[in-house]
């Protein structure tokens, strides 16, 4: 049996209000295809929970897809600031329909690994002294005990009952619908590698009842039993691979191609104002309607441009200041 | 002394290097042959410098699983794999931050931030209410778990009124002095059970440290080449500051400067590029 779906058929197994998460390091192997396809397809009101945010989440709440973040960390690195995020929460979700509450880096993740291991929270030592445990800064308050994808609570905090007595935080685990990631190679039988640092994609993957994987290129079962240990996905984790070439761009896909920082500089341009970026989703998203159409527009002599030397993973020749 | 320019290991003269540079070189002195948890932007260039000068045994990790990191080229943020190239393990970051850090193997941590107060406490959060913000910052990201169970930490941070305030408008980073909840009221951080905390403040202006006792931040030394006093800090400080242990600053060698134009940041992503003709003498 194969799990090999287009971008269209996989994209549709996310519904309206899921919650979902995403795979990559803010502005690295981030599954921006996927990101597009859930835009073309003009989902609403999902639930974001991923731990480094960064250039797809900014998309998603620029372009209207999202209702709710936990995450720690929403931003383009060195490219800019995340304009979209920043406007939703400045704004208020009276204004912006967008509702943000903030996690660490390790709360987030923790919450992730509590999902994959199918415990209700795991406990903590970080958090303390920090206003990420004021109460009164619990932007979700409202809503907890009525949104089931929400805890009840955000944290409670308890005396270790087994050894010295010291103070945990415990955190909940997320409860994610479809979790996207987006790797260097998969098969049909659902095996995922990835190249280079392969940051939290394997536990993102094991936290959701439904995992799409965009891959740069489909390879056979037997090919991927050539290296395993670079292999961070079996099958049953798997429920969709789709073949994305460039499914990252702008991100920085490791041994492919490099950050696209033309392309980033038009984006953050235009993502200063919900006009303009308005205007920027339609011309780069709706209208290209497909992946092909957006690579189309973006045209061969940057795709060239942007090529990774296959060695070190990057491409050290590339003007990066533009 | 003598100044000979051909001699690396001598020292700059005024007018011949930025305030970055005098950060990233104030800050590097500080490093030492151990585990650094690095962030992005100047802190990375500071942890290469050190690893290049007095602290060649450093073994530099990321939050996002990099571990004795030696770039070729300067990273744009700690996943890019110029950081991850020609490294020895990939780890999660449940491992980088759950593991590493709890048990007490990461020795410093280096944070930035929008603003700090006299106990070192950090804000990358909003400015303004945190409800209805005026502005969003990116967030806490891992800085709130380094600033809690690193070892110790360095802050590196511009220097004035907005940047050294009375108050934080959010606490993001725990310092000497930070809250517990539900009482929302400031504690010793030993009180909460935690180790670490800030060792130093390294600004635009100069080397804070804080008093063994009362954990308050006092000026250390201040970068007298550049033009900058102990009174000016004071002026730049938005809570009462002690100055009077205060001494000039060591100005860069000239090795530390070829290190951070030439070797570590030669494109200037992090470090502007020095031109004597801009520099105020």
């Amino acid at each position: 049996m194969t799990k090999i779906k287009t971008i269209q058929e996989a994209v549709k197994l996310i519904k309206d209000g899921d919650q979902i998460l995403t795979g990559g390091w803010t502005v690295i192997r981030r599954p921006m295809a996927a990101a597009h396809e859930i835009i073309r397809q003009g989902k609403k009101n999902l639930h974001i929970v991923c731990g480094t945010a960064g250039t797809d989440t900014d998309l998603l709440v620029g372009a209207g897809c999202l209702a709710i973040g936990e995450q720690a960390y929403v931003g383009s690195e060195k490219f800019g600031p995340a304009y979209n995020f920043q406007r939703a929460v400045a704004e208020g979700p009276e204004v912006s329909g967008f509702t943000y509450d903030d996690n660490s880096l390790l709360f987030a993740w923790l919450r992730i690994q509590a999902a994959a291991m199918g415990v209700p929270f795991l406990p903590t030592t970080s958090l303390l002294g920090s206003d990420i445990l004021n109460p009164e800064y619990d932007t979700l308050k409202d809503m907890r005990g009525k949104n089931p994808k929400l805890a009840k609570k955000k944290y409670v905090t308890m005396k270790d009952p087994f050894f010295e007595g010291r103070e945990v935080i415990l955190v909940p685990a997320i409860k994610p619908d479809v979790a996207i990631i987006h790797a260097q190679e998969g098969s049909k039988d659902g095996t995922i590698c990835i190249k280079n640092c392969p940051f939290g994609d394997r536990i993102v993957a094991m936290s959701a009842p439904v995992t799409i994987v965009t891959v740069e290129k489909i390879v056979s079962n037997e090919e991927m039993t050539k290296h395993t240990a670079e292999n961070i996905l079996p099958g049953m984790y798997v429920t969709a691979v789709v073949e994305m070439p460039y499914g990252a761009h702008p991100t920085q896909m490791p041994h492919y191609y490099d950050n696209d920082p033309w392309f980033y500089k038009e984006y953050q341009a235009n993502a200063k104002s919900k006009d303009t970026f308005t205007k920027f989703v339609k011309e780069w998203i709706l209208d290209t309607k497909d992946h092909q159409g957006y690579l189309a527009k973006l045209g061969e002599g940057r795709l060239q441009a942007i090529k990774a030397d296959p060695v070190c993973g990057y491409n050290p020749t590339m003007e990066r200041k533009v | 002394m003598i100044m000979d320019n051909n001699n690396k290991k001598d020292y700059a003269k005024q007018g011949e290097y930025l305030r970055q540079e005098m950060m990233a070189v104030s800050a590097a002195r500080l490093l030492r042959n151990e585990m650094v948890l690095v962030g992005f932007g100047l802190p990375m260039i500071v942890a290469i410098l050190a690893k290049y000068t007095n602290a060649p045994e450093l073994i530099m990790m990321t939050e996002a699983g990099v571990y004795n990191a030696k770039p070729e080229h300067t990273p744009l943020c700690v996943a890019d794999c110029r950081f991850s190239y020609k490294t020895s393990w990939y780890g999660t970051p449940v491992e980088l931050l759950g593991a590493v850090l709890p048990t007490r193997r990461a020795d410093l941590a280096m944070l930035g931030g929008a603003q700090v107060d006299k106990y070192g406490n950090l804000n990358s959060t909003c400015i303004g209410n945190y409800l209805k913000p005026k502005k969003r910052l990116p967030g806490s990201g891992g800085a709130c778990d380094f600033a809690a169970l690193a070892n110790r930490f360095l802050i590196i941070i511009e220097h004035d009124k907005r940047h050294f305030v009375d108050t934080v408008d959010y606490l993001t980073s725990p310092g000497w002095v930070c809250k517990k909840f539900p009482e929302n009221k400031m504690v010793r951080r030993e009180s909460l059970g935690m180790w670490g905390g800030p060792e130093a403040a390294i600004s635009t202006m100069g080397v804070m440290k804080f008093h063994p006792e009362t954990k308050e931040m006092y000026v250390e030394s201040y970068y007298a080449d550049l033009g900058v006093h102990a009174e000016e800090i004071k002026n730049n400080t938005g809570f009462d500051i002690d100055v009077s242990r205060a001494k000039p600053a060591i100005p860069p060698t000239y090795e530390e400067l070829d290190l951070i134009r030439n070797k570590i940041d030669p494109e200037h992503f992090i470090v502007p590029k020095f031109d004597a003709s801009k520099v105020a003498r």
